[in-house]
């Protein structure tokens, strides 16, 4: 589904990440880590297309879209829950869900929705109000709902569960593995490295811009090393 | 009596101001940028509208032209004027902007005279009606009219279509709108678009009501919209719309009462200061856009 070769991206001059290489085929979550400033973020909206590539290729499908704009991206099926949600906090949770599928013809709009009101429906409860007076909880769970109205078959989160309480973040993941169920690709960005490694089948580690491990998420569970070093899990934290 | 006169007449020129100033402050919500030469799109809708209505002999058929060119002009602007400055700090743009101005007005100047135009025949100037008891003049109801069809229009544009919605998606965050395949570039050109049809629409309107366009008639108004966008809390069009109404009353019972000593214009920027001193976020408190 998606392929990274080689991937060296930044602000401008400024690398943020370098030659990062990995594949997510569908029915599968990847999990991105490493410590703050690694260059997961700027990997995720490199894929998006938000961020300068200064080298290697983005393949979707096997096309290659490393030149293509955002726009066109969302029109193949790459869908964004961004850091910190950014939902459109000024538009009501409809309108939110409505730009979502932009992209597509306004008559599937209603199915999806409702497929999105099934997943949380707590969202259905809330349509008509203003997404930025929601919790956060409640916010990124319209920011997947979003994402789900552009028909992803790659979904890139970053961040699922920073700010969230515990309860939400539990819903959050069950709603991504039902996703990956239903045939998706994930590129997941987290925190909680445990939560992410127990429900990865693939883990990319970055770590000052490179890559530090690239496996599968059993190798990752096992590497104490990679654990201790690079995702500051103690003995303790992992049992 | 007379008060409420003096409120609808107040209520009519707190119409022009936000059909003026509410494509200022779109372009601000969109952009950061003060769109000063918005209002010299505001002097070109007076003279198309005038001018063709002379040509032709219909007023409908100069506001016609005045909805075609101003757009165009308003696009124009943004496409070979703030584009190309948009990676600059907004004070470059800006600058640019009162560039333009002066050029369009003096443009205008040496195209149209200095003495400026006016209608060969504007019966709606003179024509009156009597509704309950209030005299007011045709050109004055159709401020109205025009005016309120046009926000509630904008108001159903912005809620109940999707490209409206984007729209409104874009100002908030335009890089996560385009995420979702809203092309902000297009946002932009239609922003721009309307924007400028509503100042065009106000020229035209100003222009009947005084029934006299000269080349300076963008600057007062400029100055007193960017003060209206500010009050109206930047970016929210809301926020605008009120401001612009009470600017209008406050100048009209202003002119009654301290109007030997200060004349409409100076009472308007009188009130606009000691508002500002009390409540400098301004009427709506926060950025809403």
């Amino acid at each position: 589904m998606l392929r990274v070769e080689g991937l060296s991206c930044g602000y401008g001059a400024v690398r943020a990440a370098s030659d990062v290489t990995f594949a997510v085929p569908e029915r599968s979550i990847l999990a991105l880590l490493g410590p703050n400033g690694a260059g997961k973020t700027s990997t995720i909206m490199a894929i998006m297309g938000h961020v300068d590539v200064h080298a290697g290729r983005v393949l979707f499908d096997g096309e290659d879209v490393t030149r293509r704009r955002a726009v066109e991206r969302a029109r193949l099926g790459v869908a964004l829950v961004p850091e910190g949600r950014q939902i459109f906090a000024d538009l009501s949770v409809d309108e939110n869900l409505t730009i979502g599928g932009y992209s597509f013809p306004a008559d599937r709009d209603r199915d999806k929705r409702e497929r999105v009101f099934a997943l949380f429906p707590r969202l259905h409860e809330r349509r008509a109000q203003l997404a930025g007076s929601m919790s956060g909880g409640e916010q990124q769970m319209l920011a997947i709902g979003r994402a789900l109205m552009a028909e992803p078959r790659l979904l890139l989160v970053d961040e699922l569960s920073l700010g969230l309480m515990p309860k939400m973040v539990d819903i959050c993941i069950d709603a991504l593995l039902k996703l990956r169920e239903d045939g998706m690709a994930i590129v997941l960005v987290e925190q909680n490295t445990a939560r992410a490694l127990a429900i990865a089948d693939e883990v990319c580690v970055l770590s000052s811009g490179n890559v530090v491990f690239a496996g599968t998420a059993h190798d990752a569970r096992e590497d104490r090393e990679l654990l201790t070093r690079f995702l500051g899990m103690t003995e303790r934290r992992r049992a | 009596m007379f008060y409420v006169d003096l409120a609808i007449s107040g209520i009519v020129f707190g119409c022009m101001y936000a059909l003026m100033a509410v494509g200022l402050t779109l372009v601000y919500g969109m952009l950061r940028i003060l769109h000063i030469a918005h209002a010299a799109v505001f002097a070109l809708g007076a003279y198309v509208t005038v001018l063709v209505a002379n040509a032709s002999g219909s007023i409908l058929i100069g506001f016609i032209a005045a909805l075609i060119a101003t757009p165009l002009c308003g696009v124009a602007i943004y496409r070979l004027l703030y584009q190309p400055l948009l990676h600059y700090r907004p004070d470059v743009p800006m600058i640019a902007s009162i560039g333009l101005l002066v050029l369009m007005q003096d443009g205008f100047r040496i195209l149209f005279g200095e003495q400026g135009v006016t209608f060969l025949k504007n019966p709606l100037a003179i024509e009156t009606v009597d509704i309950a008891g209030i005299t007011l003049n045709l050109a004055q109801i159709a401020v109205l009219i025009v005016t309120i069809i046009i926000f509630l229009a904008l108001h159903l544009f912005t809620t109940q279509t999707r490209i409206g919605v984007a729209w409104r998606a874009t100002v908030s965050n335009p890089r996560i709108a385009a995420s979702f395949g809203v092309d902000a570039i297009r946002v932009r050109y239609l922003n721009f678009a309307i924007g400028s049809a509503l100042a065009g629409v106000a020229g035209g309107l100003i222009a009947l009501l005084n029934n006299f366009v000269d080349p300076t008639i963008g600057y007062v108004v400029s100055y007193k919209a960017l003060a209206i966008i500010v009050l109206g809390g930047l970016g929210s069009v809301r926020g605008t719309l009120i401001a612009s109404l009470f600017l209008g009353v406050i100048e009209s019972y202003g002119t009654i009462f301290i109007g030997s000593y200060l004349n409409r214009d100076a009472i308007a920027f009188l009130a606009l200061i000691l508002i500002l001193m009390a409540r400098p976020q301004g009427f709506t408190g926060a950025r809403t856009a």
